[in-house]
């Protein structure tokens, strides 16, 4: 059986909090460079994961597809339909 | 020029497309988005048949419904009318059980989704051989007109949140405007168990699970209803809710 997406997402949480705390500890040897950053890290993953969402959603929302012409050509469509459909007896009344 | 469904020559293939078309109180809209369907399955050569399955419609739809069907033949307007009000799910295990097509295309009635994109789902399910066609609302030439910044941002925050959590591979995941392989719709019904918004998101999200081939087609959507249908906090609440059970159980 496959394993859930909420399974995964926490397994996946678990062992990287598991592996951040023990290189904390030093139980894992750790470069010096990345030692300095370690305690922040988990931080500036939940920061850096709102940024990016904000940033997305503010992208898709200024590129959002409009379809005016969509619009226009479907009311004249409607209107060529109503007048077919009437011609033909169909019950075509006004909402 | 008048499109009156004439008994055309059959494609090369035998392909046939069976419409499904859920209809509550749609009395002004039906006759248009019949003729509209009819119109473009004619001038492509298409053999089809549309399903209306109505839920006993107060305004009269289904009266309406059998005019068209005297216009347009009893094979091609098939009428599968239900009792009541019984969800979109059930709608469509009605109106498959005796659709004659070997494909099924989802869509709505009141004309937010335009028929003239039927041919060019079939195109690419046909180049591809896909098992699901669905129309996107928010890539490539897709877009949407009608809506306000707010419902813009709503839908975007809603895409964006169903997407991180589902990583479903469709960029637009409630959208109902669908082809499908008669047998795969028919698989994925029966396995699906959400309803409302959240019942088309796990149609994709358990499509992928079972592997089927799914291809994207941009289309624009105009809603004319937007306005008249509110957007309030229990449907928001109601969709968070829908969409972390899909997170939980797929």
């Amino acid at each position: 059986m496959a394993l859930t997406k909420l399974v995964r997402f926490l397994l996946s949480t678990v062992t990287f909090f598991s592996l951040w705390l023990l290189a904390l500890n030093e139980a894992i040897p750790v470069p010096e460079a990345v030692a300095e950053f370690l305690p922040a890290l988990p931080l500036w993953i939940i920061v850096s994961f709102g940024a990016y969402s904000l940033g997305s959603i503010g992208w898709s929302l200024v590129t959002f597809g409009d379809c005016e012409e969509a619009h226009r050509e479907l009311m004249k469509e409607v209107a060529q339909a109503r007048d077919e459909l009437r011609r033909n007896k169909i019950t075509i009344d006004d909402e | 020029m008048s499109f009156l469904g004439s008994t055309a020559s059959a494609p090369a293939g035998g392909d046939k497309y069976s419409v499904l078309l859920p209809t509550y109180n749609e009395r002004h809209n039906l006759p248009v988005i019949i003729w509209m369907l009819v119109k473009t399955f004619t001038e492509h050569n298409i053999n089809y048949e549309i399903i209306i399955i109505d839920d006993n419609s107060p305004d009269g739809t289904l009266d309406i419904a059998k005019q068209l069907q005297v216009l347009y033949g009893a094979d091609r307007i098939v009428l599968r009318p239900r009792a009541g009000k019984l969800g979109l799910g059930t709608a469509y295990v009605h109106g498959i059980e005796n659709a004659t097509g070997n494909f099924v295309i989802i869509m709505d009635a009141d004309m937010s989704h335009h028929p003239k994109f039927i041919p060019e789902f079939i195109k690419l399910q046909k180049a591809q051989n896909l098992d699901i066609v669905t129309g996107t609302r928010y890539t490539g030439s897709g877009g949407v007109h009608g809506w306000d910044l707010r419902r813009k941002l709503t839908s975007r925050v809603a895409n964006y949140i169903a997407s991180t959590l589902l990583q479903p591979g469709v960029s637009d995941l409630t959208g109902s405007f669908r082809l499908y392989k008669k047998p795969v719709l028919a698989k994925l019904i029966s396995a699906v168990i959400s309803k409302g918004y959240v019942f088309q998101m796990e149609m994709m999200v358990r499509a992928r699970q079972f592997g089927f081939s799914i291809g994207e087609v941009p289309i624009t959507f105009v809603d004319r209803v937007y306005g008249e249908s509110k957007m309030g906090a229990d449907e928001i609440a109601q969709y968070l809710l829908g969409l972390f059970k899909l997170f939980a159980l797929t």
